[in-house]
């Protein structure tokens, strides 16, 4: 069953198209995972679900509840950890949780969550003085202090060394064990991969590919890239590129000066071809290597674009 | 309602803790004022008292032994010096006080019984040099007096007291006392609202907006929080007027309330307004030092409003601070009462100002924000 449905979301700020067009549902107790590169609309997407930013176009709905109506019963389900992190920077991770817990129906302990995201030997440290990664962990334990339904984490792994990643990837999990619904956002697919029942990329506020870890990375890493590089200079590659665009076996090509990139799902025919053309043209190769597609590149591949960190 | 009203006293906790542990609040809103009033009041009243010597009226009424004793005293005292010579009657000593032609007239018992010697000054120089030196000096003859005496029980002592010839003008010390005090409060109004830039920028409004706390209550909260830091500011501005500086305060507490409740509420309107409309807290403290300035000169906080250039006089006349000033002045000083028409005058401005305030930055934050619900 689904507990939170979107239906063709819709929002711009003045000129700019944040979320062109957005429908997905998550069910119960599933960790579904937004990501995408700078810009792409993912904060937008939440804060909209969230009930913070009014979609222009789209439906929201959590089981029954919408937003016009039942604003306040969606408060008190839902737990939210902004981009932002925001708290009391003067108050202690204890005060900052009590505080919280009085605005909801019914709240989890404070020991309860200060252990849980691993606080409580900082439990009376001023926030300000807490590093990242505990500041971090604080947001998504104020998040947590309702004990809701479903969870909102927005980038919490970002600016993270890979121990505190690790530390954040094993709260997610218990979280899931807790039989909690988390809705995360990441820009790393590795994380999406570990963390994720599903995984949703989406590129300038549109989805362009939503589906489990393991299919979409079937999916992808079929696809070997090849680097070749050529001793009679660019226009020995340019003809190459000329000649291997058109088989079927390659899904695209990149040539830059006297090197040639290309992606294959069928490395063998591809090469025992390349290699028949460039022996007939007598083309000299110089550097032949082949990699694994790696995870960044799935994304980049689907997003056709460089990191815009 | 029990939740609410959990709620509101966590979030007052709340905001107390975050209070007490923001130094720059207690810098600018308690140490500041101090620091400002006491250089002012070194500065304004320390006049010099080189060559002194004073006039004063004497009135003998009824002649009889300690009379004479204290007569030959304080014609022994070259100090004093006693105008046309000789004892005059009282309504006589009177005027002369009034119009100022002799510092102080000073009235003899008019028998052995009474006790007491009476002093009397201009209200206008209460605190002055002269005035404190006179009293001093009497206060030494008496003590003379009393010692020659020692068998008899009953001692003489010096009773004070003031006429003020009808002017508005009044000492020094609680002119600057009252006008720091609302100073220290419009300005604690007017910039402590940064904090609202400070917690926009930082996202805490839009978090605590994504909880189902009532930001109602929140706003309640934290202005009895700062109700709370100007109460604080008002108690201790007056302790160290009064018993360092020796102010004279006359308070009508109820009136006293009321000018501050509304004062302080309209002030914070103004800093609320300005959080409206600016992004940063750099923005915010350009404002609020703009209207902190103005009002701080054009207010009659360090000098009264009848001694600026008469065309300054009818900027002032609309200032919040200057009405203020004077409702704090009225009811800490003259101990108004409420049911003083030009005290709620001045209230009806102050909170004039604070409502349209209020309601424009409302309207501003409403326009701005991208929350359909709440
Ligand atoms: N309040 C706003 N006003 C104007 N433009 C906005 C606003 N919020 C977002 N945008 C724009 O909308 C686009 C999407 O922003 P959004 O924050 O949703 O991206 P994101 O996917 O969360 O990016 P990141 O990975 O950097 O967090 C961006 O181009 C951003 O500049
Ligand atoms: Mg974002």
């Amino acid at each position: 069953m689904a507990i939170l449905e979107v239906k063709h979301l819709q929002k711009s700020f003045g000129t700019i198209h944040a979320v062109r067009d957005i429908s997905f549902s998550v069910k119960a107790g599933e960790i579904f995972t937004i990501i995408g590169p700078n810009g792409a609309g993912k904060t937008t997407t939440l804060e909209m679900i969230e009930g913070l930013v009014q979609p222009d176009q789209g439906e929201i709905q959590f089981g029954n509840l919408k937003w016009d109506k039942d604003a306040d019963a969606i408060k008190m389900k839902i737990g939210v950890q902004p981009q932002s992190g925001a708290m009391f920077d003067l108050l202690t991770p204890k005060e900052n949780l009590d505080l919280f817990a009085t605005f909801y129906n019914k709240a989890k302990s404070t020991e309860e969550i200060l252990a849980l995201v691993n606080l409580t030997e900082h439990q009376n440290n001023h926030v300000k003085k807490l590093s990242g990664g505990q500041r971090q962990r604080l947001a998504i334990g104020l998040a947590m202090i309702s004990d809701p339904e479903i969870i909102f984490l927005d980038e919490p792994t970002t600016g993270l060394d890979p121990q505190a990643r690790r530390n954040i990837w094993d709260i997610i999990l218990q979280l899931k064990n807790l039989g909690k619904t988390t809705i995360l956002t990441t820009h790393y697919m590795e994380e999406a991969e570990k963390l994720s029942d599903r995984v949703c990329i989406i590129d300038q506020g549109k989805i362009v590919t939503l589906d489990t870890p393991p299919a979409l990375i079937e999916k992808l890493t079929k696809e070997k890239e090849v680097h070749l590089s050529f001793l009679n200079g660019e226009e020995s590659a340019y003809h190459t590129n000329q000649f291997i665009e058109k088989l079927s076996t390659v899904e695209r090509t990149e040539q830059i000066g006297k090197t040639l990139k290309l992606w294959t799902t069928n490395t063998e025919d591809t090469l025992y071809n390349l290699f028949r053309f460039t022996k007939e043209k007598q083309y000299c190769v110089e550097q032949v290597s082949i990699d694994e597609m790696s995870l960044e590149d799935v994304f980049i591949s689907f997003t056709g674009k460089e990191w815009r960190d | 309602m029990k939740n609410n009203l959990n709620q509101f006293k966590q979030m007052f906790l709340a905001q107390l803790k975050l209070t007490m542990r923001e130094k720059q609040a207690w810098f600018w809103g308690i140490f500041f004022p101090v620091i400002l009033m006491v250089i002012f009041m070194v500065i304004f009243s320390g006049s010099s008292n080189e060559d002194f010597s004073a006039e004063i009226a004497l009135v003998n009424e009824g002649s009889n032994q300690t009379s004479e004793i204290l007569l030959a005293q304080i014609n022994q005292n070259a100090l004093l010096d006693i105008k046309s010579g000789e004892a005059v009657n009282r309504e006589q000593a009177e005027k002369w006080v009034k119009d100022q032609e002799v510092d102080a007239a000073i009235i003899l018992p008019r028998s052995v019984e009474k006790t007491s010697l009476l002093l009397i000054v201009n209200k206008e120089n209460e605190q002055g040099v002269t005035t404190q030196a006179i009293s001093g000096m009497l206060d030494k003859l008496v003590q003379q007096v009393n010692l020659s005496v020692t068998n008899t029980v009953p001692m003489y002592q010096l009773e004070f007291k003031t006429i003020s010839s009808g002017s508005s003008e009044l000492n020094y010390t609680d002119f600057l006392l009252t006008g720091m005090i609302a100073l220290a409060i419009a300005q604690g109004g007017l910039f402590g609202m940064v904090d609202l830039v400070e917690m926009r920028r930082k996202g805490l409004i839009k978090r605590l907006r994504m909880t189902p706390a009532k930001m109602s209550i929140f706003g309640i909260s934290d202005m009895t929080m700062r109700l709370l830091f100007s109460i604080i500011q008002i108690v201790l501005l007056s302790l160290i007027g009064v018993f360092v500086f020796g102010a004279n305060l006359y308070i009508n507490f109820l009136s006293l309330g009321i000018v501050f409740l509304f004062g302080a509420l309209s002030f914070n309107a103004l800093g609320y307004l300005i959080s409206s409309f600016s992004k940063t807290s750099e923005a915010y403290m350009g404002v609020a030092n703009i209207g902190s300035f103005i009002m701080m000169f054009l207010s009659g906080v360090f000098i009264p409003i009848e001694t600026m250039p008469s065309w300054i006089q009818p900027l002032s006349n609309v200032l919040p601070l200057t009405y203020f000033v004077d409702g704090l002045r009225d009811t800490m000083i003259y101990e108004a009462s409420i049911f003083s028409r030009s005290l709620w005058f001045g209230i009806l401005i102050v909170l004039l100002w604070g409502s349209v305030s209020y309601l424009l930055g409302s309207w501003l934050y409403k326009r701005k924000s991208i929350v359909a619900n709440r």
